[in-house]
């Protein structure tokens, strides 16, 4: 079964770059495929792509040498007949060919509709398309590989031996209540107490992956502060240099022109670059310097820069001081210089405080080391499957908490009828991951954080 | 069209659901014909002379909070009466009574008789007239035509039914009584779904054959809980029931006769009930097993008839005798009516509406084994609701349609007109989800409002539930607000029996609920004018209550999280065959209901979790687009 309409969507960001996908889901997309390739029978073999001119159907003119590959329904990403078309990444270009397919009784999709078909088709479940969206936006490999695992259906995967053990403690615990004229054997309290507790221990484990995972998908936000000259933007590109990260301009996120994303181990760290926090009367100045101590204000760590060459100036101080308490660090730039000092911090500052030089790069790997160390324990480059999900994490947590609870109510001897309904929540909890006693509510959260065309 | 006779209503069949239907479509004031084969055999338990058990206790306490009739029946015709989970938490207790099987036929027959507005009429529809879709009356075999707006079909085994006993078949609707056939062909003719379903009773042996010292007792309660809220005591003298078991004998000489069964030669093509299975079943799904429990349960107090529960079978009838014999204790028992499986028709219950209505014709309704089930308690609800709602049908009156969260009837309606059945549908606590909250004992609070605004509850069992409401109301006040402070007398007795500290003051609330503390403490403990009036079942009530609050709490937030959507409105244009991810039922069910609001969609027989999903997250799109 079908939409009646077919839908059209550019998959790859908007902007100049190499190649430009426009993707068509639904009934017609075939149709309008050899209408666009002037070709009434053109029919490609399905999941091979097909060198093909395109044509502008109003002047007759070959607009472009595309890709065009067929997925024939139900083999598809949405369960529909699909056909995606990778032609050269020319705005201008992807515009026109869309606008022309729309003339073709195509519409254009709406925020996560390709998505939303697949799951209506149950070619994905609930965890698959949230994972579709993190993939989307991962910014590290680390990230990408996450959200590939979860696409492929590991955190269902995972979740299904969890499932099946907990169905393993309901139905004998059940089955005594129900069935209390027959002759069952009694319920073995101790094997049911010893398995709940595994169960518990195997919810918290990938719980507790969650501190990691949030930190693949959502990075962490590093804050660059120092008076002027002390080498800000020297640190700046050269902590960038070293490895960029893979998405470098994701659509819809606001930075000023003084921000990347660099992959630190795996993880996206967005670098900040600010103006100097000083206070004169220019007022395009002080309005920079507001901007600085907001940025600072909400970052997870800020990197205070220092010149070891010279002493410490009022300045400095001044820096120190509109940090205060907040998370940072002390760089204390060229150390490549003969003048170079610690200035005695090493004794006097409650943080770390790493020697560096922009110029040679010394230390910056030290540096690197000692931003993620407050935040990722072990590294999370090789860990297996981590919970990058907000909401999957509540859940688990509900779980875990769903499960202690029925354990306490097992080790109390209360009545079966009390165990079970925490277990039997716990089973609801679970299943929310999985998609498969979904909310209506969840649905509507999840497709309204999706972008077009995905 | 000339019929003989008019009335508002007609049931057909006068089993546990047309009893049901007809008794409270005659009390909601609508004329009301009761048409049976057999006016002797009104109330005929065909199986196992018992009502009640966890989940069909709660349905029959629920029947009789609505105002049904069987509560009042079985209190007065029940010969052991038990409660059932004692040992667990009050929500999964439920009362079970064996019935004296003649007395129950005639105590509900004279029931029935006491009614205005109800006439009792023997004869066997053959078929239904039907007229611009809806219903308007049936004909009799013997030719007479009987008009009515509302006719609920209550047939049972009776529909085509087919009894196996070894090779042999014959049909009849029940042993000695002959099968519906042609109402059975009218159905398939009139385009309902039809399936087969299978069910099986055991043998009935000679009480004066058994040797009753074999068996371990199993007595009566000394204090039997009643299934009415209207019953104050059980009048009818108890009996004992006794437990036996089978033996490796039994089973190697089943296993080496299953040729002769009709179940295992393929001679059976209906589904049996997997939690009711026959001996032969047992033996071959359990090879394990070296012994399978028998009940030997008096059928009544006037008749020697011992049923043996737990020993269904379909084998031929000298097979079974000889063994019965192998059973240690029965080496000298005489069967008096072999065992036997039965065959029948059953309509796709996905063809019913909330109220139990057919879409297909207005007018008609759908009542117990014909939808699938299987139990005296599932039918008698069904009829219930079947015959409060053709009653209010031809009334012009909103039909009566209870949902899952208040009571086990809304759950096993919606259970099976969502998903059908695949194998003869039995209640169970574990299908409500909210079975914490559908205790036995709160089915008045929770139902009696409803029978009272039909019409259904009198002024006098009206009066009774308003005092116990009351009652407990004040008990629980009491409760809560009654402190035990470290100076009272009570206190350090109190403290010293629990072996804890109990802070400066407790609640009798809070006392109640430590582990350790039993209802009577409690008891002894209130203050003297509560303790005059309260009962000790209104103080169970009150502490299950109490135990239960949290629970209940947190599945009302779940509840309205559920129902949050159910103002959102569907376009009158909106096209449900435009939507992928609907199957062709599912669109089907949705044009012929035509919903305005997405709770409307919800309530739609049948609708999928996943269709919802579907449909709301398309509704929202749609509404983001606008």
């Amino acid at each position: 079964m079908q939409l009646a309409d077919t839908i059209v969507a550019l998959s790859t960001p908007p902007g100049r770059s190499g190649i430009g996908v426009i993707r068509l889901s639904g009934p017609r997309s075939l149709e309008i495929a050899r209408a666009i390739v002037c070709d009434e029978q053109f029919t490609p073999e399905p999941n091979h792509a097909r060198l093909q001119t395109v044509y502008d159907l109003e002047s007759r003119d070959a607009l472009d040498r595309a890709l065009i590959t067929y997925f024939k329904a139900p083999h598809s990403f949405t369960g529909e007949d699909v056909i995606e078309l990778s032609c050269h990444g020319s705005p201008v270009l992807l515009r026109r060919l869309i606008d022309l397919v729309l003339t073709l009784d195509a519409r254009l999709a709406g925020p996560g509709e390709f998505t939303l078909r697949a799951l209506s088709n149950g070619r994905i479940n609930l965890s698959q398309a949230e994972a579709v969206r993190d993939l989307i936006n991962a910014q590290t490999e680390s990230a990408i590989k996450q959200a590939a695992r979860q696409l492929r259906g590991e955190l269902s995967n995972y979740l299904q031996p969890i499932k099946d053990a907990l169905l393993d403690i309901i139905v004998p615990l059940e089955s005594s209540l129900e069935f209390v004229e027959d002759d069952l054997p009694d319920v073995a309290v101790g094997r049911i107490t010893q398995s709940l507790s595994e169960l518990t221990e195997k919810v918290e484990r990938l719980t507790a992956t969650f501190r990691a995972g949030h930190l693949l998908k959502d990075g962490l936000k590093v804050t660059l502060a120092g008076r002027p000259n002390v080498g800000k933007s020297s640190v700046f590109n050269s902590l960038l240099s070293s490895e960029r990260a893979i998405v470098t301009d994701v659509p819809g996120t606001t930075r000023d022109s003084l921000s990347e994303v660099v992959s630190i181990e795996g993880i996206p760290v967005l670098l900040v670059d600010t103006a100097g926090v000083r206070t004169t009367e220019d007022k395009v100045e002080n309005l920079g310097v507001e901007r600085t101590r907001r940025a600072i204000a909400d970052s997870d760590l800020i990197l205070v820069i220092l010149d070891g060459s010279e002493p410490l100036t009022v300045e400095d101080k001044e820096v120190l001081a509109e940090v205060g308490d907040l998370p940072h660090l002390l760089a204390v730039n060229k150390s490549d210089l003969e003048s170079f000092s610690l200035n005695g911090l090493l004794a006097e500052a409650s943080v770390p405080v790493i020697p560096i030089s922009a110029k040679t790069g010394a230390g910056l790997d030290e540096l690197r080391g000692a931003i993620l160390k407050p935040f990722a324990e072990g590294g999370a480059r090789d860990a297996g499957l981590l919970i990058t999900d907000a909401r999957h994490h509540d859940l688990l947590r509900r779980t875990q908490g769903a499960l202690q609870t029925s354990a306490l109510l097992l080790e109390q001897r209360a009545s079966e009828e009390l165990v079970l309904a925490g277990l039997y929540d716990a089973l609801r909890f679970l299943g929310q991951i999985t998609g498969e006693t979904t909310t209506e509510d969840i649905l509507s959260q999840i497709f309204a954080t999706f972008c077009i065309g995905k | 069209m000339s019929f003989d006779e008019i009335f508002d209503v007609i049931i057909i069949g006068a089993g546990h659901a047309g009893c049901e239907a007809a008794s409270a479509a005659a009390r909601l004031g609508a004329e009301t014909a009761l048409v049976t084969i057999n006016l002797d055999l009104i109330g005929q338990m065909s199986c196992n002379p018992a009502i009640g058990g966890i989940a069909k206790g709660h349905l029959v306490r629920e029947m009789d909070a609505l105002g049904g009739v069987m509560g009042r029946v079985i209190d007065r015709t029940g010969i052991q009466f038990r409660l059932l989970n004692r040992s667990r938490g009050p929500a999964v207790q439920a009362p079970r009574a064996q019935a004296d099987r003649s007395l129950y036929r005639t105590e509900m027959r004279r029931t029935l008789e006491a009614t205005t507005n109800l006439h009792l009429r023997q004869g066997m529809v053959v078929d239904l007239i039907i007229k611009n879709g809806q219903v308007c009356g049936v004909e009799l075999q013997d030719t007479r035509r009987l008009g009515a707006k509302g006719v609920v079909i209550a047939t049972g085994t009776f529909l085509n039914g087919l009894i196996h006993t070894g090779r042999r078949t014959h049909t009849a609707g029940r042993a000695g009584e002959p099968a519906s056939i042609e109402l059975a062909e009218s159905l398939k003719r009139l385009g309902f779904p039809v399936g087969r379903l299978k069910t099986g009773t055991p043998p009935r042996l000679d009480g004066r054959t058994i040797d009753w010292d074999a068996f371990e007792p199993q007595y009566a309660d000394e204090r039997p809980v009643p299934f009415s809220f209207a019953t104050d005591r059980i009048e009818q003298p108890q009996v004992t029931c006794h437990i036996g078991y089978t033996t490796n004998a039994v089973h190697d000489a089943i296993r080496a006769n299953l040729h002769e069964s009709p179940l295992y030669s393929g001679k059976i093509k209906g589904i049996g009930p997997r939690y009711c299975p026959s001996i032969e079943d047992k033996v071959v799904k359990f090879a394990e097993k070296d012994r399978h429990q028998l009940f030997l349960e008096p059928e009544g107090h006037t008749t020697n008839e011992v049923y043996l529960n737990g020993f269904s079978t379909s084998l031929p009838a000298e097979l079974q005798q000889e063994l019965v014999r192998m059973i240690p204790g029965l080496e000298e028992a005489r069967i008096i009516r072999p065992g036997y499986a039965i065959e029948y028709d059953f309509v796709d219950p996905r063809e019913l509406t909330p109220s139990l209505e057919t879409v297909r014709f207005r007018g008609l309704f759908h009542a117990g084994q014909i939808n699938g089930t299987t139990g005296y308690e599932e039918a008698g609800c069904q009829g219930l609701i079947a015959g409060i709602n053709a009653a209010l049908f031809v009334q012009g009156r909103e039909p009566l349609r209870l949902r899952r969260e208040e009571s086990y009837i809304g759950v096993l309606i919606d259970d099976l007109i969502t998903h059908g059945v695949d194998e003869p549908y039995r209640i169970f606590t574990s299908r409500a989800e909210y079975r914490l909250a559908l205790r036995y004992d709160t089915a008045d609070a929770r139902l009696t409002p409803h029978g009272r605004e039909l019409g259904l509850v009198g002024d006098s069992d009206w009066d009774r539930f308003n005092h116990r409401r009351d009652r407990l109301a004040r008990l629980r006040e009491t409760l809560e607000n009654t402190r035990l402070k470290r100076s009272d007398a009570a206190y350090s007795s109190l403290s010293r029996i629990l072996g804890v500290d109990l802070g400066e003051s407790v609640t009798l609330a809070q006392l109640a609920l430590r582990p350790n503390v039993r209802p009577d403490l409690i008891e002894r403990l209130l203050p003297a004018e509560i303790r005059a009036e309260a009962s000790l079942d209104d103080l169970q009530s009150a502490l299950a209550d109490l135990l239960y609050s949290g629970y209940i709490d947190s599945h009302k937030a779940t509840l309205d999280r559920l129902h949050q959507h159910d103002s959102l409105r569907l376009p009158p244009d909106f096209d449900f065959r435009a939507i992928s991810g609907l199957s062709h039922e599912m669109v089907e069910r949705l044009e012929r209901a035509r919903p305005q609001t997405f709770g409307h969609v919800r309530r739609i027989p049948g609708m999928t979790p996943a269709a919802l999903s579907t449909l709301l997250v398309q509704l929202n799109l749609r509404q983001r687009a606008a």
